[in-house]
């Protein structure tokens, strides 16, 4: 084998636990790291622990953590040789990922070309059927007139739900219970959608009740190799916003796991991606899956995957963008025991508002099988400009029963003084019946309110 | 090497009132030039932490890179003006290598005098002075980078 070169420079361009998790990969990989903070992330772990840092703009994200000249520059007076974007910010822009290439930096990510194509969600389902892989019964094209969009909806049969093709995440989504009101909703979700997206488009597809999610990891190198790490159920979520995660899931069997996992190989053939995706299905309660969207990413629930592989998945990000093969193979996969992941975010519980301010007492969990990935530690202030998530507390055990008993533990053991949590949230999940014989869906959260 | 460290060495360069000073140790590289114009008297410049003003750093990768600047760290005068760099970039102080500087310390500028240039993503952007007076201090060498917010002149409001 050839001797292969990775970076010797790379700029994180994130904020919060997901920079520090890309600075350990680095640091592990013997690569030098360059943060980029705002004013309001000068006491930020990333600022402290990255081997250099650079003050990019002011709190307000538009002027520093999406600010693509600003980012650009810096990774040009550091002389980085390759930029990872994280999760959020700029991690899906594929306009970025064009100048990152036309600066001749590295994007640590998949081309431009594939975040465009997976960013429009018709086309999308489109890939995914010429894939070979399941996708739910309705539109494969944008539509613009409520009465054709009312035919097809009739065709696949109500409820139906409506979708931004530039939407994702939750976002521009109306579900529509029957004929009479559908014309309003179409309407409403297409200025939703381009005043959200700066795109009308919109597509109808079969509303599936109480799904659950599952998701398949895979990675794929510039060779053509590509491989699927198992799945990560993630059906516990509040308003599309996921809160816990496991893996395995407690609904798919061996063969699922199986044919789940092809499909979303297949899926990334078929695109040509090339990094670490995530092939989002939607599972039926008759055990028919569907394919849903496809984050072009690093993922916020990860470590779960990690956990149950012993795959770095940060580490091969950075590998396969310096022109590695993959080292692994399909049949060299191995999914060990079960890793759960709570996200503990700074919130009200009453309201569900985000909880800023300084944390006056900080004390993380560890112990056997646990792993917490935080940018947090006492006499931090959490900053009302960025997102709530504080920490992310993994759990593995050798099996479920033992990871949920971990994770109960860990939660206990966790104590966040100065701001609200969710921490009293995750230990009432994991107390109810429903959670611990894993017999749950999407629509849990709603299903604990009464 | 590290910030405590480097936070050490300057309490110490500042009691003792020494203006110049260098440090090697293995591949970290160290500089550190007091009073901004290599041993003038402090003119125009009140506050006691102007240690920081010149401060490189030569990491590992023999690439020069700017310490962040605390803030407050840098304490201006009531009748002065601190000039910060509005972009991350590279400051230089002329329009090309062989064009004089657009400002030495004691030019006398207007609202809108070009101070210097901050080159970012190729693009020379030309930073103007927001008040009038006179040049005090200019406290980043040609050719550094620079960071948001970081200070590049102290200008004497007339």
């Amino acid at each position: 084998m050839t001797f292969m070169k990775l970076f010797s420079k790379v700029l994180v361009a994130n904020r919060g636990e997901i920079a520090l998790r890309v600075i350990r990969a680095c640091r592990e990989l013997g690569i030098r790291s360059v943060a980029v903070f705002s004013d309001a992330d000068r006491e930020a772990l990333h600022t402290r622990f990255a081997d250099e840092s650079i003050c990019i703009g002011p709190a307000n994200s538009k002027l520093s953590y999406l600010n693509i000249p600003s980012i650009i520059s810096a990774a040009e007076v550091s002389d980085c040789e390759a930029i990872h974007p994280g999760y959020g910010f700029l991690a899906e822009n594929p306009e970025f990922s064009e100048v990152c290439e036309a600066s001749g930096i590295t994007f640590i990510g998949p081309r431009s070309d594939h975040l465009r194509l997976m960013g429009n969600k018709i086309q999308a389902r489109n890939l995914a059927k010429r894939a070979g892989v399941p996708v739910i019964e309705g539109g494969l094209e944008g539509m613009s007139d409520p009465e054709e969009a009312l035919e097809l909806a009739k065709q696949v049969g109500f409820p139906v739900i409506i979708k931004a093709a530039a939407g994702g995440g939750g976002r521009g989504i109306r579900v529509v219970h029957s004929e009479a009101s559908f014309r309003a909703a179409f309407s409403m979700a297409q200025s939703e959608a381009g005043s959200s997206f700066n795109n009308p488009e919109v597509y109808v597809e079969r509303f599936i009740e109480a799904p659950r999610h599952v998701e398949i990891q895979i990675l794929a190198d510039e060779k053509g190799n590509v491989i699927h790490l198992g799945e990560r159920d993630c059906s516990i979520q509040r308003r599309y916003q996921k809160l816990i995660e496991e893996s395995p899931s407690p609904a798919v069997s061996p063969a699922l796991r199986k044919e789940m996992g092809n499909s979303a190989v297949a899926l990334a053939r078929e695109a040509g991606y090339v990094n670490a995706g995530t092939v989002e299905f939607l599972l039926d309660s008759d055990g028919r899956f569907y394919f849903m969207e496809m984050n072009t990413r690093i993922q916020v629930e990860h470590p779960v995957t990690e956990m149950v592989t012993g795959i770095d998945l940060v580490k091969e990000q950075i590998r396969i963008s310096a022109g590695h093969p993959l080292g692994i193979k399909q049949e060299d996969v191995r999914v060990t025991g079960h890793a759960i992941e709570c996200r503990i975010n700074a919130e009200d519980p009453d309201n569900h508002r985000p909880s800023p301010g300084t944390i006056t007492f900080y004390y993380a969990p560890g112990g056997p099988g646990i792993r917490v990935d935080s940018a947090a530690y006492e006499s931090y202030y959490i900053p009302p400009h960025y997102d709530s998530m504080v920490a992310k507390l993994i759990a593995h055990g050798r099996d479920r029963d033992e990871a949920l008993a971990r994770m109960q533990r860990a939660l206990e053991e966790f104590v966040i003084e100065g701001v609200k949590t969710t921490i009293p949230l995750h230990q009432r999940i994991l107390r109810t019946l429903r959670f611990r014989q894993g017999e749950y869906s999407t629509n849990f959260i709603e299903s604990l309110k009464g | 090497m590290d910030i405590k460290e480097i936070r050490e060495i300057l309490k110490v360069l500042e009691r003792f009132e020494i203006l110049d000073f260098s440090l090697q140790e293995g591949d970290t590289r160290i500089h550190v030039r007091r009073g901004g114009r290599g041993g003038e008297s402090d003119q125009g410049l009140s506050g006691r932490s102007l240690a920081r003003e010149v401060l490189t750093v030569t990491p590992h990768s023999e690439l020069p890179v700017t310490a962040p600047e605390p803030e407050g760290s840098l304490v201006v005068g009531e009748k002065q003006f601190l000039v910060t760099s509005p972009i991350v970039g590279t400051f230089y102080r002329a329009p090309s290598p062989e064009s004089p500087a657009f400002v030495e310390v004691g030019s006398q500028v207007s609202k809108g005098s070009v101070l210097c240039i901050v080159e970012a993503m190729k693009i020379m952007n030309e930073i103007e002075s927001e008040v009038g007076g006179k040049v005090a201090g200019i406290l980043v060498e040609n050719a550094q980078p620079v960071e948001y917010g970081q200070p590049l002149f102290i200008i004497d409001l007339v």
